[in-house]
């Protein structure tokens, strides 16, 4: 059984490589999702995002700056989310930034930011739609940070050395964003496995790549922007 | 940025955004709900001539946009298509995997990979009707208007303002990175890629207090309020719907007798 599973998967991996899809592999597109689905996923996200926006709603009230700069960190995961990262197979992929914004914003906002993101994605890049919106904030502006976050929060407390830290959170955010993924793919239609081992070989070392960036980025930061990063914990 | 240039060139600009949002949603729910591909045609088709007849989009744009989810949607259907059988499943096709494995299509499958794939690029192609002829921020004063939380709506239109002087800086430092062998080989471009990164996200900060210090000292008080411009009504996009509407339930009911 485990070896039919691996010669599955290496099937799939070589069929997958061929037409070299990674690019918009982490959004569901629109229409993929039947409606009862595609609802209950946005149904599944709106207390999240209503938590989001009242936490925000409070960091504005205390400080109207928190407004420019919560967009300025809007606008920077559009960005980031763009660009187009280094892998080790030589093949590149778009960092999904869950890590760096759960760490750098906490989840709650993120989880808003995240879902303004989606939104231009879908309507200005294609990545991702309308209808499957919801599905899309749910893996990657809601499990995706929070799990980042929970890692980052975690490891820290543990002791362990911030890269690491930093390290496992985005790839593990990362990871989790695709697994949740292939699993709202799957429940529909019933092929899980594909899905999954589709993921699991394009994204692990994707998924390790984002994970040493984020390290870097945050290296630099906290060597040139030790006072940045403070306020940003008190916005 | 993407389909925004084109949004700002269509003949429906000046049109309300709202009846835009109205019949780009209601053929948009109409091609998902419909399980069937030849809606997913017809509404693919009527959003393409949409585009470009009444949107005054070229083919070739749209056609460019519409290639955009393709390979992913290929995919998509492909992994549905083709699947591991049982040993005495009837197929239209199989293969032994590995002299071990039967692996094959299903008539039954067929059918539902094709419904899908259909079903997405009719929506896909509805949700352009919307894009490609709304500015982002006529999107935004829709919203307002449509009583999405003004917060939200503010945070959207900061976004979209701050995306352009974002991606400006992360491409000025890409090409200055590029052209001094930054790029060369994994290391070296992790290093040059955390760099971009960290430094995109200082500037965002300092460039955030510089806009707040900008609009604190012309009399900022928490919440930025501009008048609507003045909108040609589009009422026949509202009469649109109900025709559309119909033609994908009468193609729907076409494709059930002609198959069963």
């Amino acid at each position: 059984m485990k070896r039919s599973l691996t010669i599955r998967a290496a099937a799939v991996f070589a069929a997958v490589s061929l037409l070299s899809v990674n690019a918009s592999a982490m959004h569901i597109a629109e229409g993929m999702l039947p409606v009862p689905w595609a609802f209950g996923w946005m149904a599944v996200c709106v207390p999240f995002v209503a938590a989001g926006f009242f936490s925000i709603k409070k960091k504005v009230a205390l400080d109207a700056k928190a407004k420019v700069l919560l967009a300025m960190c809007g606008a920077f995961a559009f960005v980031l989310s763009a660009l187009k990262i280094p892998s080790v197979f030589g093949s590149c992929s778009h960092p999904t930034g869950v890590g760096l914004g759960a760490i750098l914003f906490g989840p709650t906002a993120t989880t808003v930011l995240g879902l303004i993101v989606l939104l231009f994605q879908a309507l200005l890049l294609a990545h991702g739609g309308l209808t499957t919106l919801g599905a899309n904030v749910f893996s990657m502006a809601i499990v995706g940070p929070f799990v980042s976050y929970g890692v980052y929060a975690g490891l820290k407390k543990a002791g362990c050395k911030s890269a690491i830290a930093v390290f496992f959170a985005a790839a593990l955010g990362d990871l989790m964003t695709y697994v949740v993924t292939s699993i709202q793919l799957g429940v529909v239609y019933g092929n899980f496995a594909e899905y999954l081992s589709i993921f699991a070989l394009t994204q692990i070392p994707l998924a390790i790549a984002e994970g040493l960036l984020t390290v870097v980025v945050f290296n630099v930061l906290e060597k040139y922007s030790k006072e940045e990063l403070r306020a940003l914990h008190v916005l | 940025m993407g389909t925004d240039r084109y949004a700002y060139l269509s003949r429906l600009r000046d049109v309300d955004p709202a009846p835009k949002i109205v019949l780009s949603f209601a053929i948009l729910l109409g091609a998902v709900v419909l399980p069937s591909a030849a809606a997913g045609l017809f509404t693919l088709l009527s959003a393409f001539l949409l585009n470009v007849f009444s949107g005054g989009q070229k083919p070739r744009v749209v056609g460019h946009f519409l290639k955009i989810p393709l390979v992913f949607l290929l995919i998509g259907a492909l992994t549905i298509v083709l699947r591991p059988l049982p040993q005495e499943a009837q197929a239209i096709w199989s293969g032994m995997l590995l002299g071990r494995w039967r692996w094959g299509i299903t008539a039954e499958q067929l059918r539902l990979g094709l419904t899908v794939f259909c079903r997405a690029m009719g929506a896909v192609s509805a949700m352009y009707f919307l894009s490609l002829n709304t500015p982002m921020t006529d999107l935004a004063t829709a919203l307002r208007r449509l009583h999405v939380p003004k917060l939200f709506v503010e945070l959207m239109e900061l976004i979209y303002r701050f995306i352009f002087l974002l991606s400006d800086a992360a491409r000025q430092i890409h090409i200055a990175q590029d052209s001094r062998l930054g790029y060369e080989g994994f290391r070296r471009s992790m290093h040059s890629m955390g760099a971009l990164v960290s430094m995109v996200f200082l500037r965002a900060l300092r460039r955030g207090d510089r806009v707040f210090a900008a609009l604190e000292s012309r009399g900022y008080t928490g919440s930025l309020d501009t008048l609507p411009k003045p909108y040609a009504p589009g009422r026949w996009l509202y009469a649109l719907c109900p025709v559309l509407l119909a033609g994908q339930a009468v193609i729907f009911y076409w494709e059930r007798r002609w198959l069963s």
